[in-house]
C-alpha cells in the first residue's frame, strides 16, 4: 500500500522535479562551459574580484580562487543555485501531503481508506528523498557532463560526493518544512517559515564571515555546512556538516510522522 | 438490532467555537440514516469524528464496534467515505483516480466500471476538466464501488442532475437491500425523505430530533397553505400549535400540530381565497425544528424561531 502511495507521490512530483531539473541542468551546464575560460584567465579574474567589497564576495561564497573547481562549484551552485532549487523543491514536496492536501481534501479521501497516516506520510517522505536525490544528481551530473565536453577536468568522484552533501542539505530543508507543515497544516505559513529561516541563515553566514566578532554565528547557519569546496578540491569531507544535515533531516521527518499520527486533521 | 454507529455525548469544540455538543444517537446496522442540518450545523464535524480524522473533545463514538480514533486502520477497512467536496487530483483522469482509491481499499482494477456506466461517467477525462456534477459522479462511484458494510456520505448528490439523483437513490436502496448501512449527511431534504429510514436533525451543534421519516411526517402535523384576500394582521396566526413557516402577506404557509380548531376558527375571520391542507414533507419539518432566522430565496426573512415558542415575522 505504501508502494501505491509512493508511486502516486512520484507521479505528482513530475512537473516540479522536471522543471527544477531543467533549471539546474541548463544553469549548471552553462557555468561548467565557462570554467575553462575562467581557468585560462585566473589572474585577471582574481584582479577583477579584488574590486568588490569583501561582504559581497562572502555573500556569494567567493572565499578563494575561482580557478579551483570546488570554490567555483560552491560559489555558483553549492551555496547559490542549489539552496534556491532545494528550497523550492523541498517546500513544495514537504508541504503537499499534509498542509496542502488537508486544505484540498485529498488527505481526507486517502486517509478514510485502510492507508494509515504513517504510511501516507512515509510514502511522501520517501518521495521527497528520491526527488531531491534526483535533483542533486542532475545538478552535479550536468556540470560533470559539460565539464567533460569542454575539458574542464573535473573529478567525477568528488563531484558526486559533493552531490550527496547537496542532497543532504535539501533533505534537511525538507525535514524541517515537513514538521512545520504538520504543526500548522498551513502551506503558506510552512513555506514562509522555511524561506524566512533560509534567508536569515544566509545573512547570518555573511555576517559571520566578514565580522570576526560574530564568527560564532556561522555555526547557526546551514550555509556554513553547505560548502563543498574542500571536498571537491582536497577530498576533505565536512563530517560535522554532513552529520548536522542528516540529524536535522531525520529528526524533522521522524517528528513529522509522530505528530501527524496524533494530530487532528482540520481542513 | 446491532448498532453500526453509537454516539455517546459526542462533543467537539474548536477552541471556544462550537462544533457539536452532546450528540447521542444510534444508527442500526442495515438502515439508511439521514443527518440533516444546514451548513455550519455540525454535520461535517460529526463525520470527521466518525472517520477518525479529528478527536472528540468529550464523549465517544463507536463505529462498527471500533473506536474511530484509536482503531482507524481497522475501521477504514470496513467503511467507505465520500466527502462533501473531495479534493481530487485534477491532473489524473477519473479511471486512474478510481483505480488508485480502489487499490487502497483492496479492490480489483476497474471495480468502478459498472457504477461509472450507470452514472454515465466518462472515466477518461482528467478530473480538472469535469463539471461539478461529473466530479460528484466520481465521488458517488468511488463510495459505492466497494463492499464495505458502512458508507458514510457528506452531501453526496450535490450537483447531480435529477436523473443522476434518481440513480443515486437507487444505489442507496440497493445498498440497504444488501444489508449495508448508510450514514447520509445532507441538506437536500427531498433526498433524505426518499432515501432514509430515520433522520436526525442537527441544529447549532445539537441533535434536536431523531425519528423515522414516517413518524416525523405523520406526527399529527399538517401543512396548510393559504391564499388570503388581504394580508393578515400581525400575530394573526399566533395560535397554540401553529407555526408560520413563511408569509409574503397574502400567501401564508403554516404548520399545525395537534388540534386544528383554533386555526379553523381564525380562518373563519379572514378573507381566505384558497386553502390546501397536506401532510408536511421533511422540508417543512426541518424548518419546524430548526431555530433561527430562515431567509427566503429572495433574501427576505420568512420565518424565525423554533418549534416551541416560535416567534413569527411576516415579510413585508
Amino acid at each position: 500500500m505504501i508502494g501505491l502511495s509512493f508511486r502516486l507521490e512520484l507521479r505528482r512530483s513530475r512537473i516540479i522535479a522536471g522543471g527544477l531539473a531543467l533549471v539546474v541542468l541548463v544553469y549548471g551546464g552553462l557555468i561548467a562551459a565557462l570554467y575553462p575560460i575562467l581557468l585560462a584567465n585566473t589572474a585577471m579574474v582574481q584582479d577583477y574580484m579584488k574590486l568588490f567589497p569583501k561582504e559581497f564576495m562572502a555573500a556569494f561564497g567567493m572565499t578563494g580562487s575561482l580557478a579551483d573547481p570546488g570554490i567555483f562549484f560552491t560559489t555558483y551552485i553549492g551555496t547559490f543555485l542549489w539552496p534556491i532549487v532545494a528550497a523550492i523543491g523541498a517546500i513544495v514536496l514537504a508541504t503537499r501531503p499534509t498542509a496542502a492536501d488537508a486544505e484540498r481534501g485529498w488527505a481526507d479521501l486517502s486517509l478514510a481508506t485502510p492507508l494509515t497516516r504513517g504510511r501516507y506520510l512515509g510514502a511522501a517522505i520517501l518521495g521527497q528523498v528520491v526527488v531531491l536525490a534526483t535533483l542533486a544528481l542532475v545538478t552535479v551530473g550536468g556540470v560533470l557532463a559539460v565539464g567533460t565536453l569542454v575539458g574542464a577536468g573535473f573529478d567525477a568522484g568528488r563531484f558526486l560526493a559533493a552531490g550527496a552533501v547537496l542532497w543532504l542539505f535539501g533533505c534537511a530543508i525538507a525535514g524541517v518544512t515537513s514538521l512545520v507543515a504538520v504543526i500548522t497544516l498551513n502551506r503558506g505559513v510552512a513555506a514562509g517559515f522555511t524561506a524566512g529561516v533560509l534567508i536569515a541563515m544566509y545573512l547570518v553566514n555573511i555576517v559571520a564571515q566578514v565580522q570576526p566578532d560574530f564568527a560564532w554565528l556561522g555555526y547557526l547557519s546551514a550555509f556554513r555546512y553547505a560548502g563543498v569546496g574542500a571536498l571537491i578540491d582536497r577530498g576533505t569531507a565536512d563530517w560535522v556538516g554532513i552529520g548536522v544535515f542528516t540529524v536535522v533531516a531525520v529528526a524533522g521527518w521522524t517528528a513529522s510522522l509522530v505528530l501527524f499520527r496524533r494530530r487532528d486533521l482540520l481542513p | 438490532m446491532p448498532e453500526a454507529i453509537e454516539l455517546r455525548s459526542l462533543t467537539r469544540w474548536y477552541g471556544k467555537r462550537r462544533g457539536v455538543i452532546d450528540l447521542e444517537a444510534d444508527v442500526h446496522e442495515g438502515e439508511v440514516f439521514g443527518f440533516l442540518g444546514p451548513n455550519g450545523a455540525g454535520k461535517t464535524t460529526t463525520i470527521r469524528m466518525l472517520l477518525g480524522l479529528i478527536r472528540p473533545s468529550a464523549g465517544s463514538a463507536r463505529i462498527l464496534g471500533l473506536d474511530p480514533w484509536t482503531q482507524a486502520p481497522s475501521l477504514h477497512r470496513r467503511l467507505a467515505h465520500l466527502g462533501s467536496d473531495p479534493g481530487y487530483l485534477g491532473d489524473m483522469d477519473a479511471a486512474s483516480l478510481l483505480d488508485y482509491l480502489g487499490a487502497l481499499r483492496g479492490l480489483q482494477k476497474g471495480a468502478w466500471r459498472p457504477f461509472a456506466d450507470r452514472l454515465d461517467l466518462d472515466p477518461s477525462v482528467p478530473v480538472k476538466k469535469l463539471s461539478r456534477g461529473n466530479r460528484q459522479k466520481v465521488g458517488v462511484v468511488q463510495v459505492f464501488m466497494g463492499r464495505e458494510p458502512l458508507l458514510v456520505m457528506d452531501e453526496p448528490s450535490t450537483g447531480l442532475d435529477p436523473l443522476m439523483q434518481r440513480e443515486f437513490l437507487t444505489l442507496v436502496a440497493e445498498t440497504r437491500a444488501a444489508g449495508r448501512t448508510v450514514f447520509l449527511s445532507s441538506h437536500n431534504l427531498p433526498e433524505v425523505e426518499r432515501a432514509c429510514d430515520r433522520v436526525a436533525i442537527i441544529r447549532e451543534g445539537r441533535l434536536v430530533k431523531i425519528a423515522t421519516v414516517t413518524a416525523l411526517v405523520g406526527d399529527h402535523t399538517r401543512s396548510v397553505n393559504l391564499v388570503l384576500g388581504r394580508p393578515a394582521a400581525e400575530g394573526a396566526f399566533a395560535l397554540p400549535g401553529v407555526t408560520v413557516l413563511s408569509s409574503t402577506g397574502q400567501d401564508v404557509h403554516v404548520m399545525v400540530r395537534g388540534d386544528v380548531n383554533p386555526l379553523l376558527r381564525r380562518l373563519g375571520e379572514l378573507d381566505v381565497r384558497d386553502i390546501a391542507i397536506s401532510t408536511p414533507d421533511v422540508e417543512d419539518l426541518f424548518f419546524h425544528y430548526y431555530e433561527g432566522t430562515v431567509a427566503g430565496s429572495d433574501g427576505r426573512v420568512v420565518a424565525t424561531g423554533g418549534a416551541e415558542g416560535i416567534a413569527t415575522e411576516a415579510a413585508p
